[in-house]
């Protein structure tokens, strides 16, 4: 069993089709839909988490890359900024995959990268700005 | 026996005042009882630290040549009101820049405001003052752009009309539509994730929790400096309903705060962008509670699981003054991370930040142990349940053509 977060930018021609339902059925594989963003006559934009056995994870992969869905799978997901941080733990509250967790004895904030799947949803819970995406840091510290 | 103010300040000279933090008294009174807890400690001393809206800083800028009486004023963009004198600005913890896009689209970042500008200050950072005036024959001069630095300034206070809740509300998102944007961060639907700000068992108002030692005068840790409490705050609300150990079972008393914004440091004070709400500053309060008697030992031993605070709907109930609470908890479940509500298993988050309160509270301990800081014995106390002061919801009136502006 594998999990893979995955970012998928559909073209506006494929907005009226069931693609998730359809890999759902297909390939075996569980998906938890974190962030979407579909309008009708716009490209559409999803955040989610694919569970299931590696061949049918990539199977997956492969089916919607063949739709024309672009699959970005994010490897560097997000920076914290300790100096910036507080320690409130509001991020705690929002992360999906226990990337961000607070000691139980000290209280203090504390961010593990291999467990970000990069849904963000810790970004606009912080109010310090102590975390930022990978992009925006690499933007910033003029590495990209 | 009691104890006086003058007795434990006299240790405080000598060095010789025992000085523990809130969460230490819970182990002592445990161990001991509250009898022989308040023979053996003077002072407890407690600590919060988060965003608290109703702050601010009074600046006098000292007078240019040719003077000038400022009739609108903007530092770093953000607009500081100016409507008190000639040169003093007061800048608001929540005032945003004119252009500033703020919600229109959704949500809005919030990225720059009052509290960043006076978190720029303490910094030491230059900021930009720029002001306009009609003139006058004795402050002809009516433009001004210039950099200030809070060194240069002849005062620079922090003026805080409401902080240190005494409690809070615990915020859920109980609609099914969309993620909200609050004051108490992001709430997704259907009670994904529930949201609180107190320092529970390390706050200040919770430790005594009907303010036999806190009030008008108290001495006090502010932002990183030495402040007092000058007032009670706005929205003190003492009749709050009260838990067998005198708790609050929600937000009740506040404190009106004031203290010199030089001595302060960025460690406890920091500007606050909240998504989707707007920008706040973050602020490190701590009060020393003196143990002048036994009760007084058993009110600074309140420990996290018997202090509860409300749970309360921020998708509608809130916004619209409406419905019941839809349960209590208390911080101990709380700060586990998760709690039940209705039968559904919450994540919980916290806005204020207990690694900070906690350093506060050992910071402050520090300082009075050091003979440093003494306590300040209250000129006035701060209105009790007993002065029937209560938290109103606002009556509309339409005005009539006599409150029109300039009508003689």
């Amino acid at each position: 069993m594998i999990q893979q977060s995955a970012i998928l930018n559909f073209p506006k021609a494929l907005i009226d089709s069931p693609v998730i339902s359809h890999v759902i059925r297909n390939y075996d594989v569980e998906v938890n839909i974190l962030q979407a963003h579909i309008t009708p006559e716009e490209d559409g934009h999803m955040f989610a988490i694919f569970s299931g056995e590696k061949s049918s994870v990539n199977g997956a992969f492969e089916y919607l890359k063949k739709s024309t869905i672009q699959v970005i799978l994010p490897t560097r997901n997000l920076v914290w900024n300790e100096e910036h941080c507080v320690h409130c733990t509001a991020c705690v509250g929002q992360c999906p995959s226990a990337a961000f967790t607070v000691d139980q004895k000290t209280f203090k904030v504390d961010y593990n990268e291999k467990r970000c799947i990069a849904c963000k949803l810790c970004i606009p819970a912080c109010s310090y700005n102590a975390v930022e995406s990978a992009s925006d840091y690499l933007r910033r510290t003029g590495e990209l | 026996m009691a104890k006086t103010y003058e007795e434990i300040n006299e240790k405080i000279r000598k060095k010789q005042a025992v000085v523990v933090t809130a969460e230490e008294m819970i182990d002592i009174v445990e161990a001991d009882g509250a009898k022989d807890a308040a023979k053996k400690v003077d002072v407890v001393t407690t600590g919060t630290f988060g965003p608290m809206c109703s702050s601010g800083a009074l600046l006098n800028i000292g007078h240019t040549t040719p003077r000038m009486k400022i009739q609108k004023a903007w530092l770093d963009g953000v607009p500081a009101y100016s409507g008190i004198a000639a040169i003093d600005l007061y800048v608001g913890a929540t005032e945003l820049p004119e252009e500033d896009p703020a919600n229109k689209v959704f949500p809005g970042e919030f990225s720059h405001g009052g509290g960043h500008v006076i978190e720029n200050l303490v910094r030491g950072q230059d900021v930009a003052l720029k002001a306009t005036a009609y003139g006058t024959d004795c402050y002809p001069r009516k433009e001004l752009e210039t950099l200030i630095n809070i060194e240069d300034l002849n005062e620079a206070v922090l003026l805080n009309p409401r902080n240190a809740y005494q409690n809070y509300n615990v915020a859920v998102n109980a609609g099914t539509a969309r993620p909200i944007y609050t004051y108490l961060g992001v709430l997704r639907p259907r009670m994904a994730n529930a949201n609180y700000s107190s320092a529970g068992q390390l706050s200040p108002l919770l430790n005594d929790p009907h303010y036999r030692t806190i009030g008008i005068g108290t001495r006090i840790f502010l932002g990183g400096g030495v402040g007092y409490v000058s007032f009670h705050g706005t929205q003190h609300n003492p009749g709050e309903q009260r838990s067998p150990n005198g708790t609050p079972r929600g937000g009740a008393g506040t404190l009106a705060v004031v203290g010199d914004l030089k001595g302060m440091s960025t460690d406890y004070l920091r500007g606050v962008s909240l998504t989707g709400y707007g920008v706040s500053l973050a602020l490190g309060v701590g009060i020393p509670i003196p143990v002048l008697d036994e009760e007084m030992a058993a009110f600074t031993a309140v420990r996290d699981s018997d202090i509860y605070a409300p749970v309360i709907d921020y998708f509608n109930n809130y916004p619209n003054n409406e419905g019941e609470p839809l349960g209590h908890v208390s911080y101990g479940e709380l700060r586990s991370g998760t709690i039940e509500i209705q039968g559904k298993r919450i994540r919980t988050a916290s806005l204020s930040s207990y690694a900070k309160a906690r350093e506060i509270a050992q910071k402050l301990k520090q300082w009075i142990e050091a003979g440093s800081f003494l306590l300040g014995r209250p000129v006035d106390p701060l209105p009790g349940a007993e002065s029937g002061k209560t938290f109103k919801l606002l009556k509309t009136r339409p005005p009539k053509l006599s409150n029109r502006i300039g009508r003689k």
